[in-house]
C-alpha cells in the first residue's frame, strides 16, 4: 500500500520534471541565441494602410520604422486595426559551411498572410477576410530556398490581414538555419496548440466521469459542480484548435465561448464556496445573475456585443476571480492543513494567469513595463493555470473519496465489533438465562421432593413413631407400615425419576407391583387402561399425585372392602382424565365416611390439581372416582 | 440336587436375613456369604456356584466389576443382583455386566428362595421401567412402529420385543402369556434370553471382547 503510493509518487515527480523541462526549453534557446546564427530583428519597417497591395511594396513606398514585436494598438493608435506589411532584413552568411537550410519562424500569426523573401513569395496561412474568421494559434515556419537567399543582405516582407476585433499584433521572427527554428517552432506548437488538445480531450472524460457520479449521487453536488466546470472549460478551450471558421459560425461560437469562460468563472467560485463551507445563497444567485448578464448582452447588442463582453463582462470575472481568491486563503486560515493552502494557492495563481491573459489581450503595455521580453512572446497561460485548477480540485474530490472510503470502512469495522461484542453479550446473556432456567427448575424440583417427603413418607413415619412409641403397634403392624413407607417411596421414585415424564411408564410399574400384591392378597385387578398412545405427558408431580389417589384408593380395598376384584379405569375424555377405582366389597354402608381411611388426604391431592374427588357406594361396592382437568395436570 | 448359592453382602443385617432365607429352603445350599467383591471372586474361582447373590454397594469394589467376573469365567453360574428399589440404571448395568435376574432387598424370605429357584430354572423378572430401558438399549420404540417398517436392526426377535413392549405397559407376566399364547415360565425364559443378548451388546463387554482379540 505504502510503497505502491511512493511509487506512484515518484512517477508523478518525473512526469513533473519533464514538463518542467520541456517548459523551460524555449526560454533557453531564446536566451542563447546571440551565441548562435539565429537572428532575431528588432527593427523593421512597416506600412499600414485601409488597402495594401498583395506584392510587397517598393522600398519607396511609405514605409515607416516600427521594433519588433509590435502592438499597433500603442505605435499606430489610429490604424491598429488595418492590414499591414513588414519588411525584415537579415544577414545570409557567405560561408558555404554556414549556409544550411535556413528558414524563418513567426510564433504567432494569428490573423493570417503572406511571407515573401527577396520578392518572391514563400508561405500563406488563411487570412481573415468579411467571411471567414481566421485566427490560428499555430506558429508559422517559412522554409527558405536556398536559390533564393544571397550571401550578405536578404529582405524579409511580410503581409498580414487586418484583424478583427483587436490591435494588430506582429512578433519578433526569427531567421537562421532551420535546425535552430524547428525546435522554437515545436516548443511554440506544443504550448499554443497541443496542450489545448489535451486540455479538451481530459476535461471532457473527466467532465463525463464525475458527473456521471453525481447523476448517481445527486446530493454530491461538489461532484457536479466540478463534472460542470470541466465541460465549460473544455468547450472554451476548443477556441484554440480552430484556426478559421466561417463568419457565420464563429459569431455563434463566439457567443460560446465567452458564456463558457465566464460560466467556468461563477462555476469554479460556486464551487470553492460549497467546499470551504461558506453558505450564502444570496451571493450564489448573484453570481448566477452576473453570468447571465454576459449571454443578455449578446440577445440585446447580438453580434456587436462581443467586443464589450470580452471586454467588461469578461473583466468584471476577474473580482469574481478574487473573491475565489479571498475565500480559499480564508478557508486555508481557518483549517491550516496543506490540502486548503494548496487549494488556495492553485486558486489564486488561475486567477493571476486569467488577470495577465486579460492583460495580454487588453493591455499589453501594462504588463510589458514589467515583462517586456514575456509579453512579446503572447503566451496564454489561463488554460495552464485553469488546468491545474481541475487538477486540484480533481485531487479534492479524489482525498474526499478516499476519506470517505475509509471512514466507512471504519465504521464497517467499528461496527462489526459491536455486532461481535452484542453477541458474545447475548451469549453470555443466554447462558446465564439458562443457568437461571436450570436453577429455578432444580430448585421447583427440590421443593416438590421435599414436600413429598413432608407430606408422604415424612408423615407416616412420624405418626408410626408415635404409635410404636405409645405401644400401640405390634411387630406385624410396624411391618406393614414401614412396608407401606417403602411403596411410598417407590412411587415417588417412579414418578420423579421418570426419565420419559410418561404416565404411562410411571403407571406400568404401579401395574406391575399392585398386580403381585392384589393377587397374593385374594383381590383379582383389572386394570382397564384406555389413553392415547402418543403422549399422555404429565408433569412428574401431577402424575405422581395421580398414582398416590390410587395407591390410597388400592390400600383402603385391601384393607377394609374385603373384596374379591377391583377394577382400575383410566381414560382420556374431553380434556379431562377420569380414573375411577371400584371395587365389589362391602361398601361404605348407610353413612359414608367423610373423613378417614385417607379421604382428606385424597381429596386435598385432587384439589392440588384441579380437579375433584368423589367417593361413591354403588350396587355392588364402593368407586372412588377423580376427575382432573387435562390442563393443568400437564402444567 | 440343591443349588449352591454364594452370597456377597456387606451389610450384617441382610446377610442375615438372605442366608437364613438360603437356609430354610431344602432345595438351596448355602456355598459362602462373604462381605467384600474380592472375597466374592476367590469364593467363585474356589466353588464356582449355581446361583449368586450379589449387592451392588460393596466396601472394596464394584459389584459390577464380581458380575462381570462370574459371567466371564463362571457363565454356568446365574447372577442375582440386590436391589434396593429396583431402580432401573444399577439394575440395567448389573444385567450389562452378565446378571440375569435381581432382587428386592425387602423381599421376604420366601420371595428370595422363590427367586433363586426361578432364576436357576430359566426364568428372569423384569419390571416395566426395566423393561424400557432395555427396549432403549436395543433402539426399539416401547410404542410398535408402522409395520411397514420392520424393526431389522436389533438383535432382539419379534417375541422378545413384544413381550418388553407388554411389560412395558405394565402387564403381567401371565397376562403376557395369555396375550401371545406361551406359558408364564416361557415368558420368563424369554427374558433371561433378552438379559443375555444385551450383555453380549453392551458397550463395556465389547471392550472386554475386544482386549480379548488384541484389538485394544
Amino acid at each position: 500500500m505504502r510503497g505502491s503510493r511512493r511509487a506512484g509518487m515518484l512517477a508523478w515527480w518525473l512526469l513533473l520534471r519533464r514538463l518542467v523541462r520541456v517548459a523551460l526549453l524555449p526560454a533557453c534557446l531564446v536566451g542563447g541565441s546571440a551565441q548562435a546564427a539565429l537572428q532575431e530583428p528588432r527593427q523593421a519597417s512597416v506600412l499600414a494602410a485601409p488597402e495594401i497591395p498583395r506584392t510587397p511594396p517598393p522600398p519607396a513606398a511609405a514605409w515607416a520604422p516600427v521594433s519588433l514585436p509590435d502592438d499597433a494598438g500603442y505605435s499606430r493608435p489610429g490604424r491598429d486595426k488595418m492590414p499591414a506589411w513588414y519588411r525584415i532584413g537579415f544577414d545570409y552568411p557567405d560561408d558555404p559551411a554556414r549556409q544550411a537550410q535556413w528558414a524563418a519562424y513567426v510564433p504567432y500569426f494569428y490573423d493570417g498572410g503572406d511571407l515573401w523573401l527577396n520578392g518572391t513569395l514563400v508561405a500563406s496561412v488563411q487570412e481573415n477576410t468579411d467571411r471567414v474568421y481566421a485566427r490560428t494559434y499555430r506558429p508559422l515556419t517559412a522554409v527558405f530556398p536556398a536559390p533564393l537567399l544571397r550571401p550578405g543582405r536578404n529582405e524579409l516582407a511580410i503581409r498580414v490581414a487586418a484583424p478583427k476585433g483587436y490591435p494588430l499584433r506582429f512578433p519578433r521572427v526569427g531567421i537562421g538555419p532551420q535546425a535552430e527554428t524547428q525546435p522554437l517552432h515545436d516548443r511554440r506548437l506544443f504550448w499554443t496548440r497541443t496542450v489545448p488538445e489535451l486540455t479538451v480531450l481530459v476535461s471532457v472524460l473527466v467532465a463525463g466521469f464525475v458527473v456521471f457520479i453525481w447523476w448517481r449521487r445527486r446530493n454530491e453536488v461538489l461532484y457536479g459542480l466540478f463534472g460542470l466546470a470541466a465541460a465549460l472549460w473544455a468547450t472554451r478551450t476548443m477556441t484554440f484548435l480552430i484556426d478559421a471558421m466561417p463568419m457565420a459560425q464563429w459569431e455563434w461560437w463566439r457567443v460560446i465561448y465567452q458564456s463558457a469562460t465566464g460560466g467556468f468563472v461563477v462555476v469554479m467560485a460556486v464551487f470553492t464556496l460549497r467546499y470551504t463551507g461558506v453558505h450564502r445563497p444570496g451571493l450564489e444567485r448573484g453570481l448566477l445573475v452576473y453570468w447571465l448578464l454576459g449571454p443578455l448582452s449578446f440577445a440585446i447588442g447580438g453580434f456587436a456585443a462581443e467586443p464589450f463582453v470580452a471586454r467588461y463582462w469578461l473583466g468584471g470575472m476577474m473580482v469574481v476571480g478574487l473573491l475565489i481568491i479571498a475565500t480559499s486563503i480564508g478557508y486555508a486560515r481557518r483549517r491550516g492543513t496543506l490540502t486548503s493552502a494548496a487549494l488556495s494557492a492553485v486558486m489564486a495563481f488561475a486567477v493571476l494567469v486569467g488577470v495577465h491573459d486579460y492583460l495580454i489581450t487588453w493591455d499589453p503595455r501594462l504588463l510589458g513595463r514589467f515583462l517586456p521580453e514575456w509579453v512579446g512572446h503572447r503566451i496564454h497561460l489561463l488554460h495552464f493555470g485553469s488546468n491545474m485548477l481541475l487538477l486540484a480540485m480533481a485531487a479534492l474530490l479524489t482525498a474526499r473519496f478516499l476519506r470517505t472510503l475509509s471512514s466507512l470502512e471504519d465504521l464497517n469495522r467499528t461496527l462489526e465489533t459491536r455486532v461481535a461484542d452484542r453477541e458474545r453479550e447475548l451469549a453470555a446473556n443466554y447462558a446465564r438465562l439458562a443457568a437461571l432456567e436450570r436453577e429455578h427448575a432444580a430448585s421447583e424440583e427440590r421443593q416438590l421432593i421435599m414436600r413429598e417427603l413432608h407430606d408422604g413418607l415424612g408423615s407416616q413415619l412420624f405418626t408410626s413413631l408415635s404409635r410404636v412409641e405409645r405401644g400401640d403397634m405390634n411387630d406385624d403392624q410396624i411391618a406393614s407400615a414401614l412396608r407401606s413407607c417403602i411403596a411410598d417411596m417407590r412411587l415417588a421414585l417412579d414418578a420423579l425419576a421418570s426419565d420419559e415424564h410418561d404416565l404411562s411408564a410411571a403407571l406400568g410399574n404401579f401395574m406391575f407391583r399392585w398386580e403381585a400384591q392384589l393377587v397374593a392378597a385374594g383381590v383379582r385387578p383389572r386394570w382397564d387402561i384406555d389413553l392415547p398412545d402418543d403422549a399422555l405427558t404429565l408433569s412428574p408431580h401431577a402424575a405422581l399425585q395421580l398414582l398416590r389417589v390410587a395407591q390410597e384408593a388400592l390400600t383402603n380395598v385391601l384393607k377394609h372392602a374385603q373384596a374379591t376384584q377391583v377394577q382400575v379405569r383410566l381414560c382420556q375424555r374431553e380434556g379431562m382424565l377420569e380414573m375411577d377405582i371400584e371395587d365389589d366389597g362391602r361398601g361404605l354402608g348407610p353413612d359414608p365416611p367423610r373423613q378417614g381411611h385417607g379421604m382428606g388426604n385424597m381429596r386435598s391431592r385432587a384439589q392440588r390439581l384441579g380437579g375433584a374427588l368423589e367417593l361413591k357406594s354403588t350396587a355392588s361396592g364402593t368407586c372412588v372416582e377423580l376427575r382432573l382437568p387435562m390442563s393443568a395436570a400437564t402444567a | 440336587m440343591t443349588t449352591s448359592v454364594l452370597i456377597v453382602e456387606d451389610e450384617p443385617e441382610f446377610m442375615r436375613r438372605f442366608s437364613d432365607a438360603v437356609l430354610a429352603d431344602a432345595g438351596l445350599s448355602l456355598v459362602a456369604v462373604v462381605s467384600t467383591g474380592r472375597a466374592g471372586i476367590a469364593m467363585l474361582d474356589a466353588q464356582a456356584p449355581d446361583v449368586m447373590l450379589v449387592d451392588l454397594g460393596l466396601p472394596d469394589i464394584d459389584g459390577v466389576e464380581v458380575i462381570r467376573h462370574a459371567a466371564r469365567r463362571h457363565p454356568q453360574c446365574d447372577v442375582l443382583v440386590v436391589t434396593m428399589f429396583g431402580d432401573d440404571q444399577h439394575v440395567l448395568a448389573s444385567i450389562e455386566a452378565g446378571a440375569t435376574g435381581y432382587l428386592l432387598k425387602d423381599a421376604g424370605a420366601q420371595r428370595i428362595a422363590a427367586s433363586i429357584h426361578e432364576l436357576h430354572a430359566g426364568g428372569s423378572p423384569i419390571s416395566p421401567s426395566i423393561a424400557r430401558r432395555v427396549l432403549a438399549r436395543f433402539r426399539v420404540s416401547p410404542v410398535p412402529a408402522a409395520p411397514a417398517q420392520p424393526e431389522t436392526s436389533s438383535p432382539l426377535t419379534e417375541r422378545e420385543t413384544e413381550i418388553l413392549r407388554l411389560t412395558a405397559k405394565g402387564l403381567s407376566f401371565d397376562t403376557i402369556g395369555e396375550l401371545i399364547g406361551i406359558s408364564p415360565h416361557t415368558v420368563v425364559a424369554h427374558v433371561k434370553k433378552i438379559y443375555r443378548k444385551l450383555a453380549v451388546h453392551s458397550r463395556g463387554e465389547a471392550v472386554y471382547e475386544a482386549s480379548q482379540m488384541g484389538l485394544l
